[in-house]
């Protein structure tokens, strides 16, 4: 039963982390705060049902169909609509209170438009469906395969914001962004890509989602939460602190729903982001920029 | 070089930089003197453009407009600031700092030996390489924040109070690695505080008041200039 706990739980958390990369860098970098993000996960979720169920596609190659799908939704949406209100906004606090009522307005629409064309119901795919052996104890290839999805999409985008100059000027846009300019980064590019970046990763996040777990039109709101829960608890912009923080909830709330209860899952999740607000209000690991 | 004419800058109601025209000339170095609140920092950050100046002011360098720039394109077109404050990024290394210096199109080619003259010229940033900016000291901040300036390969390099803050031994060795810049051709635009100091490494200087330029001459006449000695160095005559 641990074994199986410990899988079930590094398969949700890495999936939460892979979420969480992308709303950290949304916020972080672009300054962003996305509330249609789960909306976007469930988009690329549907799609990826969508390529598997009508046109046999599988979600390994739907990946590669959602997140470049999600990068331009992205990269369109804050050029469209997130550009002006940067353009305007006189300080932090304003565009923070901006975003929110206008990603809040997106949601809708994103959520509106899932509901037409895919109804109300609970949605999923048999796809790899089979047992695995894994040190003795039983678990769906899915699961697996998501798991692995989720670290090597996480990896490499850990090396690709810390081993390249580009990912390294995101960062510096993070950190500074008053000062990136001085070394010539377009901060308005560089928010832009973020951003599309950000709608990229939740892509990935649906269509890993989609793997294995069965959604609906309207459960984004409880994957933006989840996402930003583990960003606070990281600390906003922090990649290496979403991956972390990610593993943790995941692993927190299995184990909580194996042994005491499934009730509890969400009081569980709260509890710990309570305590990381009380003990340390700038994440597990600080607003640093890793 | 750089030619600026007629900036003027508000903040609110309040008037920053009253017409004010500056001009360096290739390789020149030029200090800009002057009390608290003269618009000296005012100045530097309109140039780079991160300061949002009035229209109507011109503004060119190496015969390219730079009025309406954006501030990463000042960078691009020769002209790096060192702010007040340094603007270092803090929760980087010394090394990402550095290769970050090298972002601009115009420097990336150049990197690598930018980046031996930057060693050459502050050892100890070869030795801090995988330290974090925000863990150093001052004046390891300072050099991080200059040798990130030089980086970028800049033709004119502005630089905002750098000794400010610093121990005395080394705002010595500050001034003794600017007058290396100069060495190398780069010209320099300072505002600083240590008068005497940066007028031994200027060929020219501005004196600032209220938000306008009201004097020009060269260095060695403003140090031995009676108003200057008066109000800059300490003098009792």
């Amino acid at each position: 039963m641990l074994v199986t706990a410990l899988l079930s739980g590094l398969v949700l958390g890495g999936t939460y982390a892979l979420v969480a990369m992308g709303l950290t860098l949304q916020y972080g970098i672009a300054r962003i705060m996305n509330l249609a993000y789960g909306e976007m996960i469930i988009s690329a979720a549907f799609l990826a049902y969508v390529l598997y169920a009508d046109a046999g596609i599988n979600p390994v190659v739907g990946l590669l169909i959602a997140a470049p799908a999600g990068f331009l939704l992205g990269y369109v949406v804050y050029g469209v609509m997130m550009r002006p209100l940067v353009a305007r906004a006189k300080d932090k606090a304003s565009l923070e209170i901006d975003s929110i009522l206008a990603t809040f307005g997106l949601l809708f629409v994103i959520q509106g438009v899932l509901l037409v064309i895919f109804g109300a119901n609970f949605t999923s795919y048999n796809y790899l469906n089979v047992a695995v052996d894994v040190f003795g104890t039983n678990i769906a290839a899915n699961r697996l395969l998501a798991l692995v999805m989720a670290l090597v999409l996480g990896g490499g985008l850990y090396m690709l914001l810390t081993r390249t100059l580009w990912g390294t000027a995101l960062r510096a846009v993070a950190v500074a962004p008053a000062s990136a300019p001085l070394v010539g980064i377009n901060v308005d590019k560089a928010a832009r890509m973020a951003f599309a970046l950000g709608g990229a990763l939740a892509a990935a996040g649906g269509v890993v989602i989609s793997m294995y777990q069965t959604f609906t039109a309207t459960s984004g709101v409880v994957f933006t939460m989840k996402a930003l829960i583990v960003v606070i608890m990281g600390g906003v912009g922090n990649i290496l602190g979403a991956l972390s923080a990610g593993l943790i909830l995941g692993l927190v709330e299995t184990f909580v729903a194996t042994y005491i209860d499934p009730g509890l899952t969400l009081a569980a999740t709260y509890g710990i982001f309570l305590a990381i607000l009380l003990w340390r209000p700038a994440g597990l690991f600080g607003r640093a920029s890793r | 070089m750089l030619d600026v004419a007629n900036l003027s800058l508000h903040y609110g109601r309040h008037v920053a930089l009253n017409r004010v025209s500056v001009r360096v000339n290739k390789g020149e170095t030029v200090v800009i003197l002057g009390a608290n609140g003269a618009g000296k920092s005012s100045l530097l950050k309109s140039i780079a453009r991160v300061a949002r100046p009035d229209a109507g002011y011109s503004g060119s360098f190496d015969g390219r407009r730079i009025e309406a720039l954006a501030a990463h394109d000042v960078l691009e077109a020769g002209i790096a600031l060192v702010p007040e404050g340094r603007g270092v990024f803090g929760d980087l290394t010394v090394d990402e700092n550095l290769a970050l210096g090298a972002y601009a199109k115009r420097a990336r080619a150049h990197a690598a030996d930018s980046r031996a003259f930057v060693y050459e010229l502050f050892p100890k940033l070869r030795d801090r390489r995988a330290q974090f900016v925000n863990t150093m000291s001052g004046g390891e901040q300072q050099m991080v924040a200059i040798g990130r300036a030089l980086m970028s390969k800049p033709e004119l390099l502005m630089l905002d109070e750098p000794s400010l803050g610093l121990a005395p031994v080394v705002v010595g060795e500050l001034f003794r690695s600017l007058g290396r810049i100069r060495e190398r051709g780069i010209a320099l635009l300072v505002v600083e505080q240590n008068v005497k100091m940066s007028l031994s490494i200027a060929d020219r200087g501005y004196l600032a008041e209220a938000g306008r330029i009201t004097g020009e001459a060269a260095a060695r006449d403003l140090m031995n200039d009676a108003a200057v000695q008066r109000a800059f160095l300490g003098a009792t005559a």
